[in-house]
């Protein structure tokens, strides 16, 4: 027995129970349009390293975008297998692999990710098994790689060479930049989602900043001063078409949650951080 | 050739509803989440509770969870850390679905890691102290850094806050969890838990 590994009859319950707490989701889209009514929204924060641009996914100024470089070499194996790649093209920077399941298993990547593939994983004659895709730097001298796998765990592995570059960050007609926070810091404004993905914009990183707290602490009172007026409190920030001044939702900071929990715009808090309307 | 971090496009998956996008995220990081849930109660069932926990807020909490670098660890990280505080509380709304999960009958329980790791259990319960006696963002910061090795511009973003905060309160909160280690710390071991914290 492990202790350091989760049991395995308890994670595989867990997993069909997240499952099916997905699939009773109800109504997740009237309850959300319902909500933007009353201003209340949340959404996510695009960050350097995350989306690089499949088509038809918000790509904001500031992600990494690969370009492939070479052909894909595509291998079928069953139990751990190493993979000759041919050796690497010059402007290679990291290396994207697909693996897909063919048999029941587990199936480890060279930087330690994994997937599990079970019984319902695996396709049919027409279905798709399960696949997993990673982006992993490439190490000087690579030319090969290993995969990881039960010994009569059969998998197949599409793999490419690629170029990554970190796309610049937009700058718009008042000088403020927006994108994602990347290795070169944090834009002006700030990609966020909102509307389950579906509506698009930026939220200034000044708002950010204020609404989570780090502009108004400086010292441990004032941190535990915040988290107490944070319990049950969420701040709502402006969300911007990328010019900065043009609204087109809000942005919630903040996980109270319950019955007490209320949500409020920033401008309405005098928390002692610089609140900003409409100006940049 | 574009392509999406798996996670993320499993992530994005889900949140549109397609609940098979759910599973491959709890396959990646059930392990991660759970070694973390361990490290902070010490025994294999809070742990498994814990895991639990975290993924089914993940689900609860989906529009405010923040995704860093393609992955959505450091905010099952940082909930787990949450959830441990209070244990009882935070898993609350989960306890008569948790409890209903089987588990393996192979006498794993309480005492099991205590029994294996007599040494790590001590560490562990004064870390465990440690924490809880930081403000909630703080122990969160320290979860992410000192734990899991994650930058503190990678914890900023995970937690919503600028680098140069995010520095700030490290240094603040790296500080507090020495103190605090030192008051419920007597032994020789206390050395390898403050190196972490360096």
């Amino acid at each position: 027995m492990n202790t350091r590994e989760m049991d395995s009859v308890f994670a595989s319950a867990l997993r069909e129970a997240l499952i099916a707490n997905v699939e009773r989701t109800p109504r997740l889209r009237r309850r959300w349009q319902w909500r933007l009514g009353i201003g209340v929204v949340a959404g996510s924060i695009f960050v350097g390293g995350g989306a690089a641009l499949a088509a038809g996914v918000f790509s904001p100024p500031g992600a990494p975008s690969d370009t492939q470089l070479g052909n894909i070499i595509a291998v079928t194996r069953t139990g751990t297998a190493t993979v000759d790649l041919g050796p690497a093209p010059a402007t290679a920077t990291n290396l994207s692999l697909t693996l897909t399941c063919l048999s029941v298993g587990k199936f480890d990547f060279p930087d330690g990710s994994y997937m599990t593939c079970s019984p319902a994983d695996i396709s049919g004659a027409s279905g798709t098994s399960l696949q997993s895709t990673e982006v992993a730097p490439l190490q000087p001298g690579q030319d090969m790689v290993t995969i990881d796998a039960s010994a009569n765990a059969s998998w197949s592995l599409q793999a490419v060479y690629v170029n990554r570059v970190t796309t610049s960050w937009g700058t718009n007609a008042s000088g403020q930049t927006y994108g994602v926070a990347n290795q070169n810091g944090t834009p002006d404004l700030v990609a966020v989602t909102i509307d389950q993905g579906e509506v698009q914009g930026y939220v200034k990183a000044s708002d950010l900043d204020c609404a989570s707290g780090s502009d108004d602490v400086n010292s441990p009172a004032q941190a535990l001063a915040w988290d107490a007026a944070s319990k049950n409190r969420n701040i709502s920030i402006p969300v911007y078409e990328s010019d900065g001044s043009t609204e087109i939702g809000v942005f919630v900071v903040g996980d109270a949650l319950g019955p007490d929990a209320t949500t409020v715009p920033l401008s309405s808090l005098s928390i002692g951080c610089p609140t900003t309307g409409n100006s940049p | 050739m574009a392509s999406l971090p798996e996670e993320y496009t499993s992530w994005t998956k889900a949140l549109g509803g397609d609940s098979e996008g759910f599973a491959p995220v709890f396959d990646r990081q059930r392990d991660r989440v759970y070694r973390h849930a361990l490290r902070l109660t010490g025994n294999a069932p809070d742990a498994e509770d814990l895991t639990a926990g975290a993924f089914l807020e993940l689900w609860r909490r989906k529009k405010s969870v923040r995704v860093v670098e393609g992955t959505v660890l450091p905010w099952l990280l940082v909930t787990t850390t949450n959830l441990a505080r209070n244990h009882a509380r935070g898993l609350r709304r989960y306890r008569a679905l948790i409890d209903a999960l089987p588990r393996s009958d192979d006498g794993r329980g309480a005492g099991d890691v205590a029994l294996e790791h007599i040494e790590e259990v001590v560490v562990i319960e004064q870390v465990r102290q440690a924490l809880n006696s930081l403000a909630r963002s703080d122990a969160a910061l320290i979860t992410l850094t000192a734990f899991e090795h994650y930058s503190p511009a990678q914890a900023a973003t995970a937690l919503g806050i600028s680098e140069g905060a995010a520095r700030t309160r490290l240094h603040r909160a790296r500080a507090r969890m020495a103190s605090a280690l030192e008051t419920s710390q007597a032994g020789e071991r206390d050395d390898m838990t403050k190196e972490m914290l360096r």
